[in-house]
């Protein structure tokens, strides 16, 4: 549903962030884009939501070309999950969730906060099913922990009803154990609503635990696509340094 | 190698640090000079000789101007006056028998100057004395100044808000827009409420309108200016997010400015809101309304010891003012 036709991003300075870059998501994907820092994986995402405009090539959405005249259709049916939250502070957790909505909502209705009944129980629902309680409703967004900031995250993106979610780096900053209790809430909304992801991730091990797909980017080209299954340990151990280049670093300096 | 081309000298001839040198010497001269001539200007001199004198009346030695103003002040103004007179022969409808609470009858002189045979009349008359009630009248007059500043600060937020929305380099429609708001708020801001007030005298007539509004125009000014940066300053991520699931440009800045930035605003308002009811208790003096129109007409009559009540009022108001916001701030912080 979502197709890359040799899409490139050229920056002022000359850089490739992406070179040339052919790709179909498929409908219902869970898919995970693996690569170093700098590899393009931002650059790619923000393509979609039209924060970055591809230099060549073209997006196509479904059926629709990505343009400026068709941005704001598009972007309404994609709900985005970004890499430092983003939830606005000091306002309640449910507010934060029907934010998501506002496109939908008339300009004066939504100046005082006057979401209708059937949006907030779609809320308590969404906010429900990934984990989170009655008594956090009002709580503002800075006042609870991470992990738990990524849920409402996770939740205010799902509220639009979005064909397709974007994730970019939504266990960034979160230990092992929430990491994975996150994703998993993602990836059953993802199929409860029946739609597609395409999550960016750092860890191999989640990637394969999760993905239905995975695309692995260096220096802004594709380096491998394909099923989880068919990384095999050559390739994984390629990707796997690829995935985790702190470490490389890391042993670099030690040595 | 382009330190060869440098000379180097031995360390013992290296240029060290001096602190007189002839250049200072001179720069100190000229700003001395200066400082002298606008000292001059101001009358400091004048201020300091002055001054002097009254310290040394003080403890007995010469006479002082100075001090001789600060006792014909301090001998009229106590003890305060706080009880209302009215001669009753004045008095519409007065009725003998209903009279007010705590009020009562008293006789005593009239004195009247009569211009032509340049005397002072002398006639028995009876007065009716209300022993609070000048002071009732005071309170009241300072509560009409409270609600000036209300009032002013109410409007002036009217006037900053949308104007604070359009001169944010972020939210202005188009660059002309924004420059315009800009130069609109520092034109608010550059003018003093006592000469607004001014010219609204002229325009409404003596009154609270014109006070509230010369409040209104100068503090919009400053609102929204400061508006303007705190919603320039608010952080750009919750509102690229909301951006980017296709929600407008205003209601991006209802949902992840507006949160972020009020209780800034906030406390701004607090402080204008202060500063607007001190301001308006000295509008009174053009006509403006609230209590600096009695101040003034009782300063003209030379009625120091009224005047010292409207002081003491004004006094106690903006102590209490001070502690009920600082409550108030740290309440909503």
């Amino acid at each position: 549903m979502l197709y890359f036709d040799s899409v490139s991003r050229i920056y002022e300075d000359g850089t490739r962030a992406i070179d040339d870059v052919s790709l179909h998501i498929r409908k219902g994907e869970f898919c995970v884009l693996l690569g170093p820092s700098g590899a393009g994986k931002s650059t790619l995402m923000n393509m979609v939501n039209g924060v970055v405009e591809p230099s060549n090539g073209s997006i196509t959405f479904g059926d629709i070309p990505l343009n400026k005249k068709n941005l704001s259709g598009i972007q309404q049916r994609i709900g985005m999950i970004h890499q430092q939250l983003h939830l606005v502070p000091r306002m309640s957790v449910l507010h934060n969730v029907l934010s998501g909505l506002l496109p939908e909502v008339g300009f004066w209705r939504s100046l005082i906060k006057s979401f209708s009944e059937a949006d907030q129980r779609r809320a308590c629902e969404l906010l429900h099913k990934v984990g989170l309680e009655e008594k956090q409703l009002f709580r503002r967004a800075s006042e609870l922990s991470g992990g738990q900031q990524q849920r409402v995250a996770i939740a205010r993106a799902f509220i639009s009803k979005p064909e397709m979610v974007i994730a970019d780096e939504p266990v960034a900053s979160l230990d092992p154990a929430i990491s994975r209790s996150v994703l998993e809430s993602l990836k059953s909304a993802a199929k409860h609503h029946g739609a597609t992801v395409i999550c960016t991730l750092h860890q191999l091990d989640y990637a394969l635990e999760f993905a239905d797909r995975i695309v692995a980017l260096r220096q802004g080209e594709i380096f491998f696509d394909g099923h989880p299954d068919e990384l095999d340990d050559d390739t994984q151990a390629q990707v796997y340094e690829l995935a985790r280049p702190q470490l490389k670093t890391a042993e670099a300096v030690a040595a | 190698m382009k330190t060869s081309i440098e000379q180097t000298r031995p360390w013992q001839q290296w240029e060290v640090y001096r602190a007189v040198t002839p250049k200072n010497l001179i720069i100190a001269l000229v700003v001395m000079i200066i400082l002298s001539i606008s000292a001059h200007n101001t009358e400091m001199d004048k201020a300091f000789v002055e001054t002097s004198k009254a310290v040394l009346s003080a403890v007995g030695i010469g006479d002082s101007q100075v001090l001789d103003g600060a006792l014909r002040f301090g001998s009229n103004a106590f003890p305060i006056q706080i009880a209302e007179r009215k001669e009753i022969s004045r008095l519409e409808n007065f009725d003998r028998n209903n009279l007010p609470l705590f009020a009562y009858i008293e006789t005593g002189e009239n004195r009247e100057y009569d211009a032509l045979t340049n005397t002072w009349e002398v006639e028995e008359a009876e007065f009716l004395v209300e022993p609070i009630g000048y002071l009732q009248k005071v309170i009241a007059k300072m509560w009409e100044t409270i609600e000036m500043g209300f009032w002013g600060t109410m409007i002036s937020i009217m006037i900053s808000l949308p104007l604070g929305i359009l001169a944010s380099r972020n939210y202005a429609p188009h660059q002309f827009v924004y420059s315009l708001s800009r130069a609109w708020l520092s034109f608010h801001r550059s003018m003093p409420e006592l000469i607004i007030a001014l010219f609204l005298v002229l325009m409404y007539g003596f009154g609270p309108i014109a006070g509230v509004l010369a409040l209104a125009i100068h503090t919009s000014g400053v609102l929204g200016k400061f508006f303007a940066d705190e919603i320039e300053n608010a952080p750009p991520g919750p509102q690229l997010a909301l951006g980017a699931s296709g929600a407008g440009r205003l209601k991006v800045l209802r949902y992840a400015v507006f949160p972020h930035v009020l209780p800034a605003w906030i406390a701004y308002i607090q402080y204008i809101f202060e500063r607007n009811i001190r301001t308006a208790t000295v509008l009174g003096i053009v006509g403006a309304g609230g209590i600096g129109m009695e101040l003034k007409g009782r300063w003209d009559l030379f009625d120091y010891d009224h005047v010292m009540t409207i002081l003491l009022v004004i006094f106690i108001t903006v102590i209490l003012l001070e502690f009920l916001s600082q409550k108030l701030r740290k309440h909503t912080l």
